[in-house]
């Protein structure tokens, strides 16, 4: 049963090193392009080799899957068609052709569409190779050998891919091509699209590509520890994701998926800088600037002794707004009650000083 | 011939025909817009909904479905706004992180249902993942029909406010129209179109009906009014002849069959529209001997 993790995590972890690049030239949507169009490859290397165990299978989906990233770049080339609606065009009309093909050639054989985008991970150590004497699952054999071409990959280019990310003219004016860089990074995005969903599914495949990536990039801004975070990140979703589908035996793929879905709105809300955070700054923030305004209106010669109705008036509140904040002030002792008026203290004297200075204005 | 006025025929005809129309529409507004993938996130979002809901009734009751559907859509809108609003994600990322957890969630709840024997008859659900226009029923088509009217007089109702906020979002706000209050009106008529539209193209293509309409609208005419005819007629004709083939040959099923038309058409238009390619070339030699 470890095995299965083992697959999960070495899957992910091949796919996310990528992934940080993806997401930062703003080609997530790209990999959901290319995860359903690999179904015409495989379907096409079938018809050819007529073997669903075939390792053409897996160039065929390659290769159409580097194809349709080439269809949505010449597509955008001629300026006929925005970018987005490329991609939703070419990756629908290759899709739609594999479902015919499956549904009018193959319906006989077994080529079960709903495992090809769902996909069941429990399966991957069924299918096993013997690797110097040792016998394991060929899922975790090809997606290793993928991760280390990956890391190798990333780790060599790391400059250039680098700078074709974020300055592609500054790459093309110290001249290396970014349409090459562009290309192996794709052709490798495609080459572990193809061997990952085999082991986990399509839908999985795009999860794995984005969303360990879009929580690290929440949290750091470097580039480098984006890239470790992005691991972190994989290894923790894939560890829950399989600790949950196992012990409530859902489908470990769609946990997974769930799980970093979870993982990242979690840092979203939470983060120092984060959803939550800034709301509850938002709002200290206005009820000090409300306190503020209170007390230099009460500093004001004329406004000395003033009734809650007055402030409300003032400043257009409702009165349970204006109770509740004079209340605040009275207990700090900023203010003092007498009959139906208020009074600053010398307390809030003190205060209305500092707070014209902290506001920038004339003190009174 | 007699193949037209069979009554399966015609009432899926009908309603991939009025669902097409509608949609090419609908979805020119978010083509416009650059945000067209949004209707590809949706679609998928909307799986879990289905689920859910048939979780709940235990039956593959199409109404509740689309209910679940639209619910869960709602949802994903709403996530995939509050992500871009209050991070520096674009919506690139969003839109593929919602688009594959939600589809995920979806995943891990059928495995739920098909674990569990409390629940029976679990076929029907995947109907709804790649679509099966051969099922589809009547009230399917009066579903189909009573959202298509309800975006389309929506639509119609609101024209000139939409078309100000499609091409400048900011002078709408100076005239008092608020921007993402239409941005949700026309989320929601999207939305709403996908739900039914699910049993007969599936989630995964349906974003195509979204699509390509209005793309080859806007490669014929540059007037707002032009192009959502364009569309809205490119939609109703791919329809009604993927359809056709569907019927008349075996082993082409109607929504990868409208979609193959639909992307023909757009291959055509590419070409010879009046923006198209040839055209483009043809103009330009024309203006070089004059």
């Amino acid at each position: 049963m470890i095995e299965v993790l083992f697959v999960l995590i070495v899957a992910s972890l091949a796919t996310s090193v990528l992934g940080v690049f993806l997401v930062l030239k703003n080609q997530a949507m790209t990999t959901d392009a290319i995860s359903h169009t690999i179904l015409l490859g495989i379907v096409l290397a079938f018809f050819i080799t007529q073997d669903i165990r075939s390792p053409w299978l897996i160039i065929g989906a390659a290769l159409v899957g580097v194809l349709t990233v080439y269809l949505i770049q010449l597509i955008n080339q001629t300026n006929l068609i925005k970018n987005d609606a490329s991609i939703g065009i070419v990756f629908t009309a290759l899709f739609a052709i594999a479902i015919i093909l499956i549904s009018r050639y193959a319906d006989n054989v077994h080529l079960d569409i709903d495992v090809v985008i769902a996909g069941e991970v429990l399966f991957a150590p069924l299918n096993r190779i013997e690797i110097f004497g040792y016998s394991m699952p060929r899922a975790l054999w090809q997606l290793g050998l993928l991760l280390i071409v990956n890391t190798g990959f990333v780790a060599l280019f790391y400059k250039e891919l680098k700078v074709s990310t974020f300055d592609p003219k500054f790459a093309y004016v110290i001249g290396f091509s970014t349409t090459l860089i562009y290309y192996m990074l794709m052709t490798l995005v495609s080459v572990t699209a193809v061997v990952a969903f085999d082991a986990v599914g399509a839908i999985l495949v795009i999860n794995f590509f984005v969303a360990p990536v879009l929580t690290a990039y929440l949290l750091v801004k470097r580039l480098s520890h984006m890239i470790f975070l992005t691991a972190f990140f994989a290894i923790l979703n894939s560890t829950l994701g399989y600790l949950i589908g196992y012990n409530i035996d859902l489908s470990m793929s769609g946990a997974t998926a769930t799980v970093a879905l979870i993982i990242f709105i979690m840092v979203f809300l939470f983060k120092p800088d984060g959803y939550i955070i800034l709301k509850i700054k938002k709002r200290r923030q206005k009820k000090e600037f409300m306190h503020a305004m209170i007390l230099m209106l009460m500093s004001e010669d004329e406004h000395e002794m003033i009734s809650s109705k007055e402030i409300a008036k003032h400043f257009n509140l409702t009165r349970a707004e204006t109770e509740k904040q004079l209340e605040t002030l009275e207990m700090e002792g900023y203010i003092v009650k007498t009959d139906d008026h208020y009074m600053l203290t010398i307390r809030g004297e003190e205060f209305t000083h500092y707070s014209r200075i902290k506001y920038e204005l004339k003190p009174y | 011939m007699e193949l037209l006025t069979s009554y399966t025929f015609l009432i899926v005809a009908i309603g991939t025909t009025l669902l097409s129309f509608a949609s090419g529409i609908i979805g020119t507004i978010s083509v416009i817009k650059g945000q067209s993938l949004i209707g590809d996130a949706i679609g998928h979002a909307t799986f879990p909904g289905i689920i859910l809901a048939f979780m709940l009734v235990g039956v593959t009751d199409t109404l509740s479905l689309a209910v679940g559907a639209v619910i869960f859509g709602v949802i994903a809108f709403f996530f995939i706004q509050m992500i871009t609003n209050h991070s520096k994600i674009t919506l690139d990322g969003a839109l593929a992180l919602i688009l594959s957890s939600f589809f995920g969630l979806g995943m891990a709840l059928k495995s739920f249902v098909q674990g569990n024997p409390a629940f029976q008859n679990t076929q029907g659900i995947d109907d709804y993942i790649f679509g099966q226009a051969a099922y589809m029923l009547r009230l399917d088509v009066y579903l189909i029909l009573i959202a298509s009217v309800i975006s389309l007089l929506l639509f119609i109702i609101f024209y000139h406010q939409i078309r100000i906020y499609t091409f400048d979002p900011i002078y709408s706000s100076t005239i008092g129209i608020n921007p993402s209050l239409i941005n949700f009106l026309v989320l929601s008529m999207t939305i709403i179109l996908i739900a039914v539209g699910l049993k007969a193209v599936g989630a995964i293509l349906i974003v195509n009906l979204l699509i390509a309409p209005g793309v080859i609208g806007l490669l014929w005419s540059n007037r707002f009014k032009t192009v959502i005819i364009i569309a809205g007629v490119a939609g109703a004709v791919s329809a009604f002849i993927g359809t056709y083939i569907s019927t008349a040959f075996a082993g082409f099923p109607a929504g990868p069959s409208i979609i193959i038309v639909l992307s023909v058409f757009v291959f055509i238009s590419m070409l010879f529209g009046r923006k198209g390619l040839v055209t483009r070339k043809f103009k330009k030699v024309r203006g070089e001997s004059s």
